[in-house]
């Protein structure tokens, strides 16, 4: 596949690489800085063990991160060194440099490059800071983490939606993007899905599961059953009629969970529907592109498998964000950034893979620690934009 | 003119021709002949040669679609039809008697196109039988670490096919809506 590169890239060393530590660092985040040094700046940089090093990275989110960097100052207190972090730290100390984490390629290169440049023997052709070094190729930041909703343009192309604007409402909402610094916006993108229906429902499931019964839910609302045995939910209603129990909070208040003996069999009247897109319907119709409480807008989200979208309901930009995430990790904010669509629909769609348990929040060390590259852009992105709008238009049915 | 192809793959019967009838501008042109000895419990008039149909995006761009003949005896003719492809979407049959090694087989006879490109696969006559479930392909390609998308199709409905084919787009490039 030939594609554009928009990745930094360095030139090729003119001398012996510059040997960097990295402390407080697990293996995978070593091994993830190993191969960004060998593929991302050309060799330029090699990882080494403290003691042979010129320049230190130290993790200060690692166990007991503050202690190792005062005891690190004290062992060495001129060593040229790099903290990382989540959060952000003023550092008032000529010989520390501070990158925030995700780390952004650019900025890791461009603390490098200053220390290097103070380097004894350094030459100086070689010791421009990185952002002004022409050989070195930057990338504008990608991370949602800077981005605010009012300094984002959000994309307005539409690829033909499998989806009408009232479906779309229905299912996604119609909330604007928050401000993740504005603690009263942040409240408003969550909900709890166990006041719903859905979380109702994923309570039974589990019932169900354990003790391989069929249950009822027996409330407000037309009779509904679990049954493990067809792998389905049983509804004596339309989605129409049932909706409404959905989409409301604490219609749960009064509920019971029944189960049944051995050779249930459903009533005549009832619809079956597949459980794990049942579930994924009533995720949608409660989050309406929410997020369940307890969710962090920062953590990157790993996708355990593709959902099965054929059999699902199709929320828009879906594929899109199913397709990032089996990629690598990212973030909730910097999906919506980097795909340039709105925030709710990220959140719907993390919402309802959330609630058949295919998408979490990373709880590896290495998943926060380097920023994720800037989408890879197809040289036929155009042919597949309109094979795309053909594909959910139809315009020539046969 | 410009003209770009995707490719269908699969074992014998999983509904390669039918899935590219689904979402083909054109009436697929079947090449089909009478089966081997070996496949005609299978299906009567089984592809040995290739299918063909076309999606056309206005007047100057062309996707062709191609399915691969099905029997093993006719591989060499898989690598010439993959040449220049966009892609390969993988039909797999829940109904055949071992579909975890048909996957295996195909993704490895097309492992070079695939790193060149992308895959996406399609579970068929999951209604024949439910056994075993997406989950369990997925289990199968855990080792490899690669996440390809998976998903139940029937081969006649337009959607499932169309749906296929924007994973495997998105899966190439998952901007391609900006």
């Amino acid at each position: 596949m030939n594609s554009m590169k928009t990745r930094t890239q360095l030139a090729e060393p003119t001398h012996s690489p510059t040997r960097l530590a990295a402390i407080g660092m697990d293996q995978r985040q070593r091994n993830a800085l190993r191969i960004l040094f060998s593929s991302r700046c050309n060799k330029r940089y090699v990882l080494t063990e403290e003691a042979s090093s010129e320049i230190c990275i130290l993790d200060l989110d690692s166990f007991g991160g503050e202690q190792k960097w005062k005891e690190f100052r004290d062992r060495h207190p001129e060593w040229p060194l790099i903290l990382v972090s989540i959060k952000h730290h003023e550092i008032a100390d000529r010989n520390t440099l501070f990158v925030q984490k995700p780390i952004p390629v650019e900025r890791l290169i461009a603390a490098i490059e200053t220390h290097r440049s103070n380097l004894p023997g350094s030459n100086i052709q070689d010791s421009q800071p990185a952002f002004d070094n022409p050989r070195i190729n930057i990338t504008k930041p990608m991370s949602g983490m800077d981005s605010t909703p009012t300094s984002r343009v959000v994309s307005t192309r539409r690829a033909a939606s499998l989806m009408s604007a009232s479906q779309e409402q229905t299912f996604v909402g119609t909330s604007p993007d928050i401000d993740p610094t504005d603690p009263e916006q942040l409240q408003n993108i969550y909900y709890n899905p166990a006041h719903y229906l859905q979380g109702l429902s994923q309570q039974a499931l589990n019932q169900a599961v354990r003790y391989n019964q069929a249950i009822s839910m027996d409330g407000p609302w037309p009779p509904i059953t679990l049954d493990i045995e067809s792998n389905k939910i049983w509804v004596a209603a339309t989605e129409r009629q049932l909706r409404p129990f959905c989409t409301l909070p604490d219609t749960t208040l009064e509920v019971e969970l029944t189960p049944h003996a051995e050779g249930w069999s459903p009533p005549s009247n009832a619809k079956g529907y597949p459980l794990q897109a049942f579930i994924w319907q009533l995720a949608l119709w409660a989050s309406r592109g929410r997020l369940p409480e307890g969710t962090r807008i920062h953590q990157p989200i790993y996708i355990r498998r593709w959902p099965n979208f054929t059999r699902l309901v199709v929320t828009p930009h879906a594929m899109a964000i199913a397709a990032l995430w089996a990629q690598q990790p990212r973030s909730l904010l910097d999906t919506a950034s980097v795909l340039n669509i709105p925030q709710r629909y990220v959140f719907a769609f993390y919402s309802a893979a959330h609630a058949i348990q295919l998408v979490g929040e990373t709880r590896r060390a290495v998943d926060t620690l380097i920023q994720p590259p800037a989408i890879e852009r197809s040289t036929n992105r155009g042919l597949f934009g309109r094979l795309l709008d053909r594909l959910r238009g139809g315009k020539r049915e046969r | 003119m410009s003209d770009f192809k995707i490719i269908f793959s699969g074992p014998v019967g999983v509904g390669k021709t039918t899935a590219i009838g689904s979402i083909s501008d054109i009436e697929p042109v079947i090449t089909d002949e009478k089966a081997s000895d070996m496949t005609s419990a299978q299906k009567p008039g089984t592809t040995v040669a290739m299918d063909y149909g076309l999606i056309a995006l206005g007047e100057r761009e062309r996707i062709h679609l191609y399915g691969t003949p099905g029997q093993q005896r006719f591989d060499f003719m898989w690598e010439i039809l993959t040449q220049g492809g966009i892609g390969l979407i993988l039909l797999v049959s829940n109904a055949r008697p071992d579909p975890f090694s048909d996957m295996h087989f195909f993704l490895d006879a097309f492992k070079h196109f695939i790193a060149q490109t992308k895959v996406v696969i399609g579970v068929t006559q999951m209604d024949l039988s439910k056994q075993p479930r997406l989950e369990d392909y997925y289990l199968q390609l855990e080792d490899n670490g690669l996440k390809i998308p998976i998903f139940e199709v029937d081969a006649r409905v337009k959607r499932d096919i169309s749906l296929l084919v924007e994973a495997l787009l998105y899966s190439i490039d998952p901007g391609l809506e900006d």
